[in-house]
């Protein structure tokens, strides 16, 4: 193709519209469900032959522009809880720097496919699934005309009973930070591990775990993937030189429109018909990338090159 | 110079139609044809070999092993002394141009590319739960050196073309040199042998060198030079795209 593009980092030649569009693809889906949209990115990414690596790297700072994006609108609809959201960056920010070293200590034993095909499949499928019955559930029980189940009322006593409560006037909560901040390191670590933002985690747990108001989750789960994946950014290009700025201003420049187009259509769905729509998104992409832990590979013998491996 | 007779020994010669390869934004790859002549007053029967060797690059590979029903990498096996770029042409198959000590020395063709991975050869002597893992390497030596170059020639970095040097008139020859587009950056060489009754009789050396320019050279620099603030730049297109995006957006 003649609009093949040399990407000067990954050092590989891509189709420069292909990325565009995929950029927006993703992003209209980011904006859609209020997530980052690593998780789906980060596995076509690979499968178009950049160096995972480089993928993950640069996809960092193409979620942190969707998610910019996005969140802007939700603050607008005074939708995000900044102070909520502060707590789990600042566990996210300590699970990024985390994760970074243990993802180049699994490198250098040689087994980060195998971590990140099987945390996809566990994540993944886990996340997917309780998100498909549950959000199925909801949506027979509307249908019937039956009572909804009310999320607030089966508060655990376990997040009650912990130390330091912080008023969460925004989400109308007063919980202990703990919670939070353990949430924020491990969707940190995980971020860093997968080439995710996070939000895919960031979002069920923050409903079903710290019970907070549906309608403050989405953007206060974009702002705290906007601080991590900013950070993630800077460390990767600083310590590992594996962001390509070629590639990432591609996707970004679909990212950020797709993500504009994505949070208005978002409106015209009800929340549980999306979050049903994204369970079946997410199982597939869980399942996909650990389909290949069960097969018999073509070719036994893998190269693992310098920014790949 | 010296007059031509019998005496004179064969000497071989040859130039490269391009010597600096332009890697651009644009960049697919590149062909690069060579051009030679065989000097021979004796007009001995006489076959050329190329070999074109890319920048040095150590491979790490592994091997794909079942444990309990989940396919996973064995503990990753680094080879040194691999080019990043091979390729070896002659005018017959290598075997019938020379013996094998004679290309094994010269390291010529896939057979003989002398690859090798010390680090396992090192804990060979040891005794200990390593050596269980360097004995089992040891046995399958071949396969994992086999595997190297069959992966390597899947994505276009090795070749060997047992006809690849063409004589197109009576004492000049060509050879077509293709560089994928992952072909590494840097300085490449190219031996041109002259072979007569089994021995190489004359060689000549010509350099090639890969670069990036313009744009791609200047962001590959800013990257490696100035990581942090490359960091910066990137992440600062990045929020920014996103905020003007929405502004864009709240107006129409």
């Amino acid at each position: 193709m003649a609009l093949d593009i040399y990407l000067p980092i990954a050092e590989v030649s891509i189709n420069g519209p292909l990325l565009v569009t995929l950029g927006a693809g993703v992003g209209f889906i980011s904006g859609l469900f209020g997530i980052g949209g690593g998780f789906l990115m980060t596995p076509i990414l690979v499968f178009l032959g950049i160096p995972p690596a480089v993928a993950v790297a640069s996809l960092a700072s193409h979620v942190a522009a969707s998610s910019t994006s996005s969140v802007i609108s939700y603050t607008r609809a005074r939708a995000v809880d900044f102070r909520m959201g502060s707590v789990l960056a600042t566990g996210g920010v300590l699970g990024s720097v985390l994760g970074v070293e243990v993802f180049r200590w699994i490198r250098l034993i040689g087994q980060a496919d195998l971590v990140v095909s099987l945390s996809y499949l566990i994540f993944l499928g886990v996340i997917g699934g309780l998100m498909l019955s549950e959000s199925l559930t909801t949506i027979i029980r509307s249908r019937r005309g039956g009572p909804l189940p009310s999320a607030g009322d089966r508060r655990s006593s376990l997040l009650h009973g912990l130390p330091f409560k912080v008023n969460f006037p925004k989400s109308g909560m007063h919980i202990s930070i703990i919670p939070p901040i353990v949430l924020g390191v491990f969707v940190g670590m995980l971020s860093a591990i997968m080439g995710v933002g996070g939000g895919f985690i960031l979002v069920p747990a923050m409903i079903y775990l710290l019970r907070m108001p549906a309608a403050v989750v989405v953007g206060t789960s974009l702002f705290q993937i906007i601080i991590t994946t900013t950070l993630t950014s800077v460390l990767q290009a600083g310590r590992n030189q594996t962001v390509d700025i070629v590639l990432a201003t591609l996707l970004l420049v679909g990212g950020v429109i797709g993500a504009q187009l994505g949070a208005k259509a978002s409106s015209r769905f009800r929340p549980e018909e999306l979050r049903a729509i994204l369970a079946l998104i997410v199982l597939a992409v869980g399942l996909r990338m650990g389909l290949g832990l069960f097969l018999t590979p073509a070719e036994p013998f893998i190269l693992m090159t310098g920014a790949g491996g | 110079m010296i007059a031509p007779g019998v005496s004179t020994p064969p000497a071989v010669s040859a130039a490269l139609t391009t010597t600096e390869v332009q890697v651009t934004s644009g960049f697919k790859g590149a062909r690069i044809v060579l051009y030679g002549a065989i000097f021979d007053p004796g007009q001995r029967p006489s076959d050329v070999v190329v070999i074109v060797r890319g920048p040095e690059q150590p491979i790490r590979i592994a091997h794909k092993i079942r444990i309990a029903g989940l396919w996973i990498n064995s503990r990753p096996v680094i080879f040194q002394g691999a080019p990043g770029f091979y390729m070896a042409a002659s005018t017959r198959p290598l075997a019938q141009i020379a013996g094998r000590p004679v290309l094994q020395r010269l390291g010529a063709g896939l057979d003989h590319l002398a690859i090798d991975a010390p680090a396992e050869h090192k804990v060979e002597t040891r005794y200990g739960v390593k050596d269980v893992v360097v004995n089992r390497l040891g046995f399958d030596y071949p396969e994992w050196r086999r595997a190297v170059v069959r992966l390597k020639s899947r994505m276009g970095l090795y070749d060997e073309d047992d006809h690849g040097v063409v004589f197109v008139d009576r004492n000049l020859f060509k050879a077509e040199i293709n560089l994928p587009t992952d072909a590494p950056i840097g300085r490449y060489q190219a031996q041109i042998l002259l072979f007569q009754e089994g021995r190489p009789v004359s060689s000549r050396l010509r350099h090639l060198e890969v670069r990036k320019v313009g744009l791609q050279r200047a962001l590959y620099l800013f990257a490696h030079l100035h990581p942090w603030t490359y960091g910066l730049a990137s992440v600062s297109i990045a929020l920014a795209a996103g905020w003007a995006a929405s502004a864009a957006f709240r107006r129409s």
